[in-house]
């Protein structure tokens, strides 16, 4: 049965609770989902879950209120998105800005909710016929997804989402993924469902115990057991057959390694020290800030797209300008939508992933419906404003990233602040160390640089050649050691000599690979370090949607212990390679929800910047 | 073409004639008109330079959670209703408080903003900080101390702003939820902020002042933090808000409006 059904206005205040469903709900829901679902630009879905029970919501633009319907998890009921629409009219008559109490909507209420009570049962019985069928193309979408995620409840969640969307005929907004799961391929469905639920993330980061175990047998179940044998043979064989003429002499001095002494700083001094102070890092540089035009100049988009549909923008055009001048019109879905489309492929020609720029769209779409036009305002302009707004604060770090006050916290403690940088291949990690490093020594903070990137070759020797024109200790154990315990050792080296940070280097692995990612897994669950640092790099396109959810999804599924570690911040690289096609950024921290720290901008110590929103978010639009 | 020179024709033809009527009109009339116009235009710049000045915008702000929400509904009516979510959007209302609706005389109305504590809202404090003519800082006494980190942060983030500091705005530190059993006191919440921003002090000015969105710093060089060192006023005071309590924060407000 229905828990709860909320009314409440966009600046907090509750207007109506049902008196007679009078629960109290356990935990807080509602702010949990205005936190991790509507404030983060994801109003655009269908419902919510939080723990044992599931949210719908419904907004009423024009007038600022929220609608929210909350029951068990467990109980299907059909006929709740129609409660909803029909609570937001009978409701939006009778609402006054003054008033604060509306005692009287409790009658209205339930005779609203036996007549969509009644309805309900009606549908159930019309959708037993429907369901057989539905059945059948809903496991076989689970089963061709393939993705593992804690044993069989995403395949269930699928399920109960199809059935939702199939019950539910008179919903607004649902007849879009309506559509869209009917013709999508099982990956693309369970990847929405695997990826972009909010309350998926959420769940990976509380999961316990529970969901290694189930995880196990998936694991032995799954195709994977073909791409490990794969893995080790390559690895061994390459590095046998790799016959050149420096080999021997490279693979006798690596045993050297050991001996020269956990500082690289030894007796080499042929170093270059003075190429070490290369000047102020461009983290502590002002942006200079382009003057090109602040405002943005829509007349000159309106001819660009003209190109494509010219008829149809045309009297679009027309009517609108009519509107703007009245300023009366409501906005309905159908006007939103060319301007939303416009946008979704500006975002996309912006180097945006096209699902992320879709769930946007859609989510601005949910937010600007039926509210009122202002006057001498066009429908592309509000939508621009809306946008902005709306990527304005999915990029703004929902927690502060002051790295140095955490350095500095944890000094108090007296242990070492741990940064470990994971990311694929070739992205950029041991540069970017490296000026991370240079960065925290400029502020007088010790770091010292743990290799534990013991796979690939010359690894070591970078991040020795980095220390020595750095003048920080490394410590270091070689090759083919393995990473966590190299990364541990380096820690309690740490403790013993005093440093501030530890840098841990680890080797580029990609989302797939099984053995690798629980390599990760296991250095992180070892090592307990203060922040994990997913480098990414500024040229990925879609894929970095792919990336970070199956990082996170993998470093939650193989934690063994209660508290789960995910991503917490995000590096982004070779920035400067990128004109203008900055949407990258937008993606990965859509998808982890974790704030951008750095941004490497170049190849020397000093090309490392934080990121600017309001930049961004002007080259995203322009 | 045609149309265009046609239009031209026409425009000369309303210029001759507009200025042929000018010419008849007698001088002093027109030169009376003129002066008026000025004289009004010269008037209304002066009010609104001279209301500038008084601006009677008070912000409430302060983490999420922090019941800023409640207090501005206390303030306007004398009870929170139905209680409140995590806002989405800024409170905004002119009025006078409910306690002094039974005052008689003129009352001035005071522009209460609610702006939301959520980490993501906040660039809408900048919006409102420039009318500001105080502020509210509202803290949780209840579940201070894990919260103390990100509540001095915000609050060291509000003092060191450019507009607060500029015009000394005055700030008070609201410690809200007083009525529970285990609310800590006001004294204690404030030794505690002056310790945690003395931390944000030392860390925030190891790096160089265009690195952390900070204009200015607060505080004396060599001495630790402690809230008398503010250009600008700050205060301690105590709220409820679910029982209504907010006899000090009134009176703060009303000291400046």
């Amino acid at each position: 049965m229905l828990e709860q059904l909320l009314i409440f206005t966009r600046g907090g205040l509750i207007l109506w609770t049902c008196k007679e469903l009078g629960k109290a709900l356990k935990g807080s829901p509602i702010d949990t989902l205005i936190r991790s679902c509507l404030l983060e630009e994801r109003s655009g879905e269908v419902s919510f879950n939080y723990e044992a029970y599931t949210l719908k919501w419904t907004f009423h633009n024009d007038l600022g209120l929220v609608f929210v319907a909350v029951y068990q998890r467990i109980l299907h009921l059909l006929y709740v998105d129609d409660l909803l629409s029909m609570v937001k009219e009978s409701f939006s008559e009778i609402y006054d800005p003054k008033r604060m109490s509306y005692g009287d909507f409790d009658e209205t209420f339930r005779q609203l909710r036996m007549e969509a009570e009644a309805r309900g049962e009606e549908l159930r019985k019309v959708k037993v016929v429907s369901s057989v069928k539905k059945q059948g193309q809903v496991s076989k979408s689970g089963l061709d997804g393939g993705i593992k995620s804690g044993g069989g409840g995403s395949k269930k969640d699928d399920g109960d989402g199809d059935k939702d969307k199939v019950g539910s005929l008179m919903t607004n907004g649902n007849h879009k993924d309506d559509d869209k799961t009917d013709l999508a391929n099982g990956k693309e469905n369970t990847a929405d469902n695997v990826v972009l639920d909010p309350s998926k993330l959420m769940k990976l980061r509380s999961k316990g115990v529970r969901g290694r175990g189930g995880v196990r047998k998936t694991d032995s179940i799954g195709n994977k057991s073909s791409k490990v044998s794969a893995a080790e043979p390559p690895k061994k064989a390459t590095k046998k057959n790799r016959v050149w003429d420096d080999a021997a002499p490279k693979q006798v001095k690596l045993d050297f390694t050991d001996s020269v002494g956990e500082n690289g700083n030894g007796n080499h001094d042929h170093v270059d020290i003075a190429a070490a102070d290369q000047g102020e890092s461009m983290m502590d540089k002002e942006e200079v800030f382009s003057s090109d035009d602040e405002s943005e100049d829509d007349d000159d988009d309106e001819p660009r797209s003209d190109e494509k549909k010219p008829e149809a923008k045309k009297k679009g055009w027309f009517s609108s300008v009519f509107q703007s001048i009245t300023g009366k019109a409501n906005l309905e879905r159908t006007d939103l939508e060319p301007a939303l489309k416009a946008l979704k492929e500006r975002l996309m020609t912006k180097n945006v992933a096209e699902e992320i720029a879709e769930k946007l769209c859609e989510s601005v779409e949910a937010s600007l419906e039926g509210k009122k036009l202002a006057s001498f305002t066009r429908i592309s302009s509000t939508v621009q404003g809306a946008m902005e707004d709306a990527l304005i604060r999915i990029l703004t770090p929902r927690r502060s990233i002051d790295i140095m006050r955490d350095v500095h916290a944890a000094k108090e403690q007296r242990r070492p602040y741990v940064v470990v940088f994971v990311g694929v291949n070739g992205v950029g990690k041991s540069t970017n160390l490296a000026k991370v490093a240079y960065w925290l020594q400029q502020h007088k903070v010790s770091v010292m640089m743990a290799a534990c990137d013991t796979f690939r070759s010359g690894a070591v020797e970078q991040l020795r050649t980095h220390a020595r024109r750095l003048q920080i200790p490394i410590f270091e154990k070689g090759y083919e050691k393995d990473p966590a315990v190299v990364a541990k050792e380096a820690i309690q080296e740490a403790t013993r000599n005093g440093s501030d940070v530890v840098l841990v280097d680890t080797a580029g692995r990609m989302q797939d690979n099984e053995p690798l990612m629980r390599a990760l897994s296991k250095l992180i669950n070892l090592n307990k370090p203060d922040l994990v640092l997913f480098v990414g790099e500024a040229l990925v396109g879609n894929d970095a949607v792919d990336q970070l959810s199956k990082f996170n999804q993998k470093l939650s599924d193989l934690s063994n212990s209660g508290t789960t570690r995910l991503i917490d911040g995000i590096l982004l690289t070779k920035f400067d390679t990128i004109d203008d096609k900055v949407g990258a950024a937008l993606s990965m921290v859509y998808i982890s929800g974790a704030p951008v720290m750095f941004v490497g901008c170049g190849q020397s110590y000093t090309d490392l910047k934080k990121l600017n929103v309001k930049a961004i978010v002007k080259t995203l639009l322009k | 073409m045609e149309n265009l020179e046609g239009l031209k024709l026409m425009a000369e033809q309303w210029s001759n004639q507009g200025i042929e009527y000018l010419q008849k009109i007698p001088p002093f009339q027109l030169y009376a008109a003129i002066g008026l116009l000025l004289l009004t235009t010269v008037l209304l710049l002066s009010f609104r330079l001279v209301r500038r000045t008084k601006s009677n915008t008070v912000l409430l702000s302060g983490l999420s959670g922090s019941g800023k929400t409640v207090l501005f509904y206390q303030l306007r009516d004398g009870s929170s209703h139905q209680g409140s979510v995590t806002s989405m959007e800024p409170n905004e209302g002119t009025f006078v408080f409910h306690s002094e609706h039974a005052k008689k005389g003129k009352i001035k109305h005071v522009h209460l903003v609610d702006v939301p504590g959520h980490s993501r809202l906040r660039p809408k404090l900048e919006e409102f900080l420039p009318q500001a003519a105080a502020i509210v800082f509202v803290v949780d006494a209840l579940e201070f101390l894990p919260n103390c980190r990100a509540a001095s942060e915000y609050l060291y983030d509000i003092l060191t702003n450019a507009n607060v500091v500029k015009k000394k705005i005055p700030v008070l530190l609201c410690c809200n939820k007083t009525d529970k059993l285990t609310a800590h006191t006001k004294e204690f919440i404030k030794k505690q902020m002056e310790k945690e921003i003395e931390k944000l002090r030392a860390s925030r000015s190891a790096v160089s002042t265009a690195d952390i969105a900070n204009d200015y710093t607060i505080g004396i060089q060599g001495e630790v933090f402690s809230f008398s060192h503010c250009c600008n006023r700050v205060t301690v005071a105590e709220a409820s808000g679910l029982i209504g309590e907010t006899v000090q924060v009134q009176d703060f407000i009303r000291e400046y409006i």
